[in-house]
């Protein structure tokens, strides 16, 4: 099956139009420079939001929601202050069973599914997410959509390749699985590397059906830059030895839209950036009249999941 | 209906010939002595009269006088006045050339003497001839028309780097640019440091900005007509320059003396060539220049003028391995002037036209790859027709008719397991249809009128896929395809008919005063897809559509106009205050796939926007040191559904305050030295203020209200240039322009983004972007020979 990879395009897009432009200062560099300085800028927090980063999945493993608070723009990550005092729960729309999500520490609320008494999501069903929190009710609904029904295997290949996007010559990764029948499955891969999710944005992995944004495509391999490009870090290749673990999950389209969003917004920088947005929740407030922002985002997954070990 | 207009019109026509019938009428055409080009603009009136005719942009004029002796005086910018004394017995055929003005010390402006801006009706209008662009000091020494009119009052740019410019707080694609009657879509060569007119092929450049005349259409914001020169018909002549960046070489002179000329120019950079040494480590293939060529061709018998110009340019940047963009224009004009008699003048043009883009990205390797070509095309066919009625009332009448093919994408991608997959985005086809008319009626007394409207149909056409589009989730968001109908060939699936009113007035308070005013309507339907803080070469132009509407505009503009003397000073100001009111802007929603995306109407939003200013103006034409001080204090704003939590917000070229200081002093015949300043108030930016963690992966937040919530740095920047010119050897001519850019080395900010630090602390920091962050010498070389 052939077919056009559009993320991929755009993603590649926006980082063609700012080398685009560097390439001609560079072409310029003998008659004048142009030049970047790190300035400091004085902005002032305008709303500090509730952030919600609920991804619940069907693995038989606790599962977690986080809430937090956003902080200044220029502050260090991971001094996110926790939300402690919150009352988290999900439900079953279809039978109004409750799973509670019950707080550990530092924001994070947890909740084990049990299959002997049944505790456990159900493919098909929507979900319904219910937080309370200072004097206000949070919701969202989310379907849990089904992932890949055939996820084949992981391979190595070793690639000559010098200059971007490999780091060097050395052994690359490759996943096979197959996209869903039908039009409008979408998938987040996620990529594990000694245990360790590759979470920076440029190395965030989503996919509309095979890959080709609604192109036509029913199911089939994932093309080419979701199941090589999107599960390798091009800053190195793989070792003799190391461990790798890659995870399908379905994802509803208004998640897919949200990662997309969260890939322009952290890669929209230089000279041809569009105006920065805010990266749209799906949970809102049931007082309409709410003045409190709140962001995150909360996306039931199915999963598949695949592990290695590299050997030469 | 039409016909009975028609009719009605055709009455007042004889009614009004009969009232003034007395009258003899001298008519022709109004020239270069030297070189036989005609020119634009040029006065004829008789001393005791208030009667004024203006040559058209063919150089044709007619006036209509009362019988007798009279004394016809002629003037043209940068001419010697012509005064002549005739006896006027019945109507005759009068064709005027004009001697260039010598370039003495004493060299006096003639129009500002005699006053025609103030004479004139054109409102919010500004000429600029290519002698004084090649004045003013410019990047890398080479003179530039666009740079040049950002010197205007109510021009602005978004900074250096930003292709074309902004009139009154229009878009950049909102600025109807015209080269020799064809439109151009992209009037940029290398990002905008200059653009695609070759100075030294310029005849004239004009500028409206306000009270349009009927017979211009299409675009929002202003009209920016340059003309190019026909070739001197009288000898051979050859001029050029050798720059920093590019060469120039002009050569015209005529076929059959007096009846028939040519002219070719070109201009190439070679910055390819000098940097040839410096590419290494894979680039060694890199290429990247840029290259125009203009040629004419035209043959003039006592009644007709016949002209064929053509115009090719391309710009091509290709870094080895990594990425190639190539972007050009070219256009071919076939043009009719016919003289039925005395009073009818008319004008035929038939242009074809093409812009063309082309990008590719490797991914190493070279088997992983992009290409994609795009382009639009237009044929048109348009017929303007001028009557002289007499002293009082002069007509302007036609019809143009356009055909667009839009070609919005061919995309080929290549990785090595599927080889090479073609995609295309279907094409688009559309017809624009206009008919105008337009009175300029003067009374004898002080006040002048010019009425006018203009009628425009835009089709949309098959073939292809009609989308149309559900309900967004909120405000401001995506929508997505509803329902897909299927159109044939050349069926029409939406139509617009728009009319537009336009009107003018001068009343002339006395003999150096006058108060101008005016209101236009106008209709835009080629709208430039582009979210980004600059502009591309590869943003998309896309036509109205049944989910597109047409962009409208409506301004009103009134100003006053003042020349005065101080000492034996001449000067000319004027004070213009505007108002548009804009329909149907384009908006974006958040995180819009511009880029090949069939559903593109799905990430447009429709919203509205104001711009509203001041400008000031003051012009010295005489003396040993000239030019202008211009001052502008304009907002530019939008308001979209779902933007900016539903309010007003500042353009990304919104900029309050704009001084710009251009002077020209001439110290002898051999130095000449010229300087411009300018300062602008920043443009508007977003900042995002915060920030959260979800998975793992950092989200930057901007709150609410956000929308260019913040100012950049204010724009300030000296130019200046020293001209030596040698003297005069035979037949030829030459100088040496010593030119700085940017004199004292500001660093103007063009953006501030942010990055992250995604290696160590993940933290994120603020980048203030300046494309230009030193001072900027250069030297060229021109020459003449003649």
């Amino acid at each position: 099956m052939k077919s056009f990879n559009f993320t991929q395009f755009h993603h590649k897009m926006n980082r063609v139009k700012s080398l685009f432009f560097a390439s001609a200062i560079i072409v310029f560099g003998g008659f004048f420079t142009s030049c970047e300085d790190v300035i400091e800028v004085n902005v002032e927090q305008k709303q500090v939001k509730l952030v919600v980063d609920a991804f619940v999945n069907t693995m038989d493993t606790v599962q977690s929601i986080r809430l937090t608070q956003s902080i200044p723009y220029f502050a260090t990550p991971g001094t996110e202050p926790a939300v402690k005092d919150a009352t988290v729960l999900i439900a079953d729309t279809s039978n109004f069973k409750v799973f509670p999500f019950v707080h550990t520490q530092d924001g994070i609320y947890q909740w084990k599914p049990n299959k002997n008494t049944g505790d456990t999501f159900v493919v098909g069903r929507n979900y319904a997410l219910l937080i309370i929190q200072g004097g206000d009710t949070f919701v969202s609904v989310s379907r849990l959509n089904p992932t890949v029904s055939k996820f084949d295997s992981l391979r190595t290949v070793p690639q000559e390749g010098n200059g971007p996007p490999f780091a060097g010559p050395g052994r690359y990764l490759e996943m096979f699985a197959d996209d869903l029948p039908g039009y409008g499955n979408y998938y987040w891969i996620k990529t594990f590397r000694n245990d360790t999710f590759l979470n920076k944005t440029t190395e965030l992995t989503i996919s509309q059906d095979v890959g080709n944004n609604g192109g036509p495509a029913e199911g089939g391999l994932f093309i080419y830059p979701i199941r090589f490009q999107g599960v390798n870090q091009f800053t190195r290749p793989y070792r003799d030895g190391e461990k790798v673990r890659v995870e399908i999950h379905s994802i509803s389209m208004e998640t897919f839209y949200w990662f997309q969003l969260l890939l322009n917004e952290s890669n929209n920088g230089g000279l041809f950036s569009t105006p920065p947005v805010n990266i749209r929740s799906n949970i809102v407030s049931l007082n309409r009249n709410s003045q409190r922002g709140l962001a995150g985002f909360f996306c039931m997954s199915d999963v598949v999941h695949k592990s290695m070990i590299i050997r030469e | 209906m039409h016909r009975k207009y028609a009719v009605l019109i055709t009455a007042l026509l004889i009614l009004t010939n009969q009232i003034f019938a007395q009258k003899i009428t001298i008519s022709g055409f109004i020239k270069d002595k030297s070189s036989g080009e005609t020119l634009a603009g040029a006065t004829v009136q008789a001393q005791n009269s208030k009667d004024l005719a203006k040559s058209n942009s063919y150089g044709f004029y007619s006036l209509s006088l009362a019988a007798g002796k009279q004394i016809i005086e002629v003037n043209a910018d940068g001419y010697q006045e012509i005064t002549m004394d005739l006896n006027l017995e019945k109507d005759q055929t009068l064709n005027f050339m004009l001697e260039p003005a010598s370039e003495t010390i004493e060299a006096v402006d003639i129009r500002a003497k005699k006053n025609d801006n103030i004479k004139k009706i054109d409102i919010s209008t500004q000429s600029i001839s290519g002698k004084v662009i090649k004045k003013i000091p410019a990047f890398l020494g080479e003179a530039d028309v666009i740079k040049s009119i950002q010197l205007l009052p109510g021009v602005t740019t978004v900074g250096e780097g930003a292709s074309g410019f902004n009139v009154r707080g229009g878009g950049i694609d909102q600025n109807l640019v015209l080269m020799d009657d064809a439109p151009v879509f992209n009037s940029a060569h290398l990002f905008g440091f200059f653009s695609i007119f070759n100075p030294d092929a310029v005849k004239d450049v004009q500028l409206v900005k306000g009270g349009i005349p009927a017979n211009y259409g299409g675009r929002l914001s202003s009209v920016l007509d340059v003309t190019t020169k026909d070739g001197n018909n009288q000898r051979y002549q050859a001029n050029g320059g050798v720059g920093t960046i590019f060469s120039r070489l002009t050569l015209e002179g005529p076929l059959v003396k007096n009846k028939a000329s040519f002219l070719i120019s070109g201009r190439r950079s070679y910055i390819d060539f000098l940097a040839k040494p410096f590419l290494t480590n894979g680039l060694e293939d890199s290429r990247f220049y840029f290259y125009d060529l203009t040629a004419k061709v035209n043959y003039a018998t006592q009644k007709d003028k016949f002209f064929l110009s053509t115009y090719i340019g391309d710009d091509l940047f290709y870094a080895a391995n990594a990425f190639g963009v190539k972007w050009g224009n070219s256009t071919a004009t076939a043009r009719w002037n016919h003289v039925y008699n005395k009073k009818w003048f008319s004008n035929v043009t038939y242009y074809y036209s093409r812009y063309r883009y082309n990008l590719e990205f490797t991914n190493g390797g070279g088997d992983l790859s992009f290409n994609w070509t795009s382009y639009i095309y237009n044929n048109s066919l348009k017929a303007d027709f001028k009557y002289y009625q007499n002293s009082k009332n002069e007509w302007g009448f036609g019809g143009s008719s356009t055909y667009y093919t839009l070609r919005p994408g061919d995309a080929t991608a290549t990785n090595p397991t599927q080889g090479a997959v073609s995609f295309s985005l279907p094409n688009k086809y559309a017809l624009e249809n206009a008919v105008y008319i337009t009175e300029d009626y003067n009374t004898n007394g002080r006040l002048s009128i010019r009425a006018g409207i203009r009628i425009s149909q835009f089709l949309y056409l098959g073939k292809g896929n009609v989308y149309s589009y559900g309900q967004p989730f909120a405000e401001g968001q995506r929508r997505f395809v509803d329902s897909i109908w299927q159109a044939g060939n050349n069926e029409v699936i939406a139509s617009y008919i728009n009319p537009e009113p336009r009107i003018g007035f001068k009343y002339q308070l006395n003999k150096k005063e006058s108060i101008k005013g005016g209101y236009n309507r106008m209709v835009q339907n080629l709208h430039l897809i582009s979210n980004t803080a600059a502009s591309v070469p590869f943003d998309v132009w896309t036509p109205s559509t049944n989910n597109i509407k047409p962009e409208i505009a409506d301004q009103y503009t009134i100003g006053y106009f003042r020349n005065f003397r101080i000492g034996k000073q001449e000067f000319e100001s004027s004070v213009e205050t505007y108002y548009k009111d804009m329909l149907n802007q384009v908006d974006y929603v958040d995180g819009a796939n511009l880029l090949l995306n069939q559903f593109l109407e799905g990430e447009l939003i429709n919203g509205i926007g104001r711009a509203y200013g001041l400008e000031m103006y003051i012009k010295k034409s005489t003396g040993k040191l000239n030019g202008w001080i211009s001052y502008t204090l304009a907002r530019s704003e939008r308001k979209s559904p779902g933007i900016n939590d539903n309010e007003w917000y500042a353009s990304r070229f919104d900029r309050l305050h704009n001084l710009y200081v251009v002077a020209q002093y001439r110290f002898n015949d051999k130095w000449d030295f010229a300087a411009n300043f300018v300062l602008s108030s920043g443009t508007p930016t977003t900042f995002y203020t915060g920030q959260y963690t979800v998975q793992g992966y950092t989200a930057p937040d901007a709150g609410t209200n956000a929308r260019n919530n913040v100012r950049n740095p204010a724009y300030h920047r000296l130019d200046l240039a020293a001209t030596y010119t040698r003297a005069k050897k035979g037949k030829w001519e030459s100088n040496w322009v010593f030119s700085v850019y940017n004199a004292y080395s500001r660093r103007n900010p063009f953006s501030i983004y942010f990055d992250t630090d995604y290696q160590n602390t993940g933290i994120n920091k603020a980048i203030q972007f300046s494309v230009i962050g030193s001072i900027v010498p250069a030297v060229s070389y021109n020459f003449k020979w003649n």
